[in-house]
């Protein structure tokens, strides 16, 4: 429909444009040579026939324009991850209603693209790193500490991928932890070393040798989904880098 | 106008149109796409136990239909039961075990309802997603003598699918946790052999 009102507003508009060109003979250098070999008639039919194209040609073009730079831009939004809908606490951005009615188009399409199942309101909530506490994009030639406390849940896990496909190489001897089969310290807390090197307690090894990596912390049945905003940095485990391969 | 100007006009429109068509291809993605949970989960239709998507025991030989969802929790299995409303409410009996459990009932909008085994009532999960007009039904044939205890959810549309997730806690649990998904049913019901009380 919009196109059609667009297409009828060039239309309306094209007497206009078309004549005063017409007497200014040079504006234009492709019809210009040409009007001095022939009459002044055949050369403004000629104009006019010129014109008639270069305005399809125009429309073409905003068409053409519209679909490229439309699909692109939608395919790079909803390809990878979720645009929108993250609510950052410390390094991680928790993604509280992406399974939800009330999720974005965003976050919708790009569940339908990848096939994901994303967590409920009610079932548990997904947050993801990318980075460390010092924003810079986790490495999987580094090592890193993520310790600390979770949010109130029944039960959690913390996986580390690498992002983008996956390598086509066996699975790796562990991809994360659960929230029972970790080592605690007496008070509670833990730490979870990630590592391409073996480390001694809770290591988690690197996926991938080297590349960006992404850690997920799942938690299940908890009812921090309901008020992620109000998550505060030190309820999520903290994610630093101690160290890094030469 | 001159040539330029008329350019810029064309320039301009094409990047609104680009706006529509951006809106547009994010609005169609879910209803159009192949590889999405709801049309994957049309190929378990039928089923009487929810179709693994994740299965989580390392074994030799893991089952070819897994490996769609881009990044599975290892500890967790997925199963998905899909529904059809129109052929009758869509009954999910779970019974609970040492595992953690959780059921989410989701549409082509997401999802819009998920319980835990929490709310398990003497070890059973009864779940019966219904629409509107079966949940009106089942309201008026509801007999006041009987107690039940399904949870009865109305449906946003037709066509869904039930999530199963079933938290293998520790490594040695992971069979269970297989097992435990195969053994949730989910059946149509049908009103003729509807047991009074579920």
């Amino acid at each position: 429909m919009m196109r059609m009102t667009l297409a009828e507003m060039v239309a309306r508009l094209r007497p206009d444009q078309t004549r005063p060109p017409a007497s200014q003979p040079t504006s234009t250098g492709t019809v210009g040579p040409l009007r001095s070999g022939v009459s002044g008639r055949l050369a403004g039919l000629l104009r006019r026939g010129v014109r008639r194209a270069s305005t399809v040609t125009l429309m073409l073009y905003a068409l053409a324009l519209g679909a490229g730079i439309g699909l692109a831009t939608a395919d790079y939004a909803t390809r990878g991850g979720y645009p929108f809908g993250g609510v950052p606490v410390g390094a991680w951005t928790a993604w509280p209603k992406i399974g939800s009615v009330g999720a974005d188009p965003y976050a919708r399409a790009v569940n339908a693209r990848r096939g994901e199942i994303p967590l409920a309101i009610g079932e548990g909530m997904l947050l993801t790193a990318e980075q460390d506490e010092s924003g810079q994009a986790l490495d999987a030639a580094c090592t890193y500490q993520v310790a600390g406390v979770t949010p109130p849940a029944r039960a959690w896990t913390v996986t580390v991928a690498g992002r983008g496909p996956r390598d086509s190489e066996a699975a790796p001897m562990r991809e994360g932890f659960t929230s029972t089969e970790i080592l605690r310290e007496t008070d509670g807390h833990f730490a979870i070393t990630l590592s391409p090197e073996v480390q001694p307690g809770n290591w988690l090894p690197m996926p991938r040798a080297k590349g960006p990596v992404r850690l997920a912390l799942r938690l299940y049945d908890t009812p921090v989904a309901a008020s992620a905003g109000n998550l505060d940095r030190s309820a999520v485990p903290a994610v630093t880098r101690t160290g890094c391969a030469p | 106008m001159t040539p330029r100007g008329r350019f810029l006009v064309a320039t301009l429109s094409g990047l609104v149109i680009a706006g529509l068509v951006h809106v547009a291809t994010v609005l169609l993605i879910p209803r159009l796409a192949e590889g999405d949970a709801l049309s994957r989960a049309r190929s378990g239709e039928g089923l009487d136990h929810p179709m693994p998507v994740n299965t989580v025991a390392t074994g030799d030989a893991p089952p070819p239909v897994e490996a769609w969802l881009p990044i599975p929790d290892p500890a967790v299995a997925v199963g998905l039961c899909a529904f059809d409303l129109t052929e009758g409410p869509m009954r999910v009996s779970a019974r609970t075990g040492p595992l953690m459990l959780s059921l989410a009932v989701h549409g082509p909008r997401g999802a819009f309802y998920a319980v835990t085994d929490q709310a398990a009532v003497r070890g059973a999960l009864d779940l019966v997603v219904l629409t509107r007009a079966q949940y009106d039904e089942a309201l008026a044939n509801a007999d006041e003598d009987e107690v039940s205890h399904d949870v009865r959810i109305v449906a946003t549309d037709a066509k869904g699918f039930v999530v199963v997730r079933i938290i293998a806690a520790l490594p040695s649990q992971r069979a269970t946790a297989d097992a435990a998904v195969q053994a949730v049913s989910c059946t149509v019901d049908s009103p003729a052999d509807e047991k009074p009380g579920g």
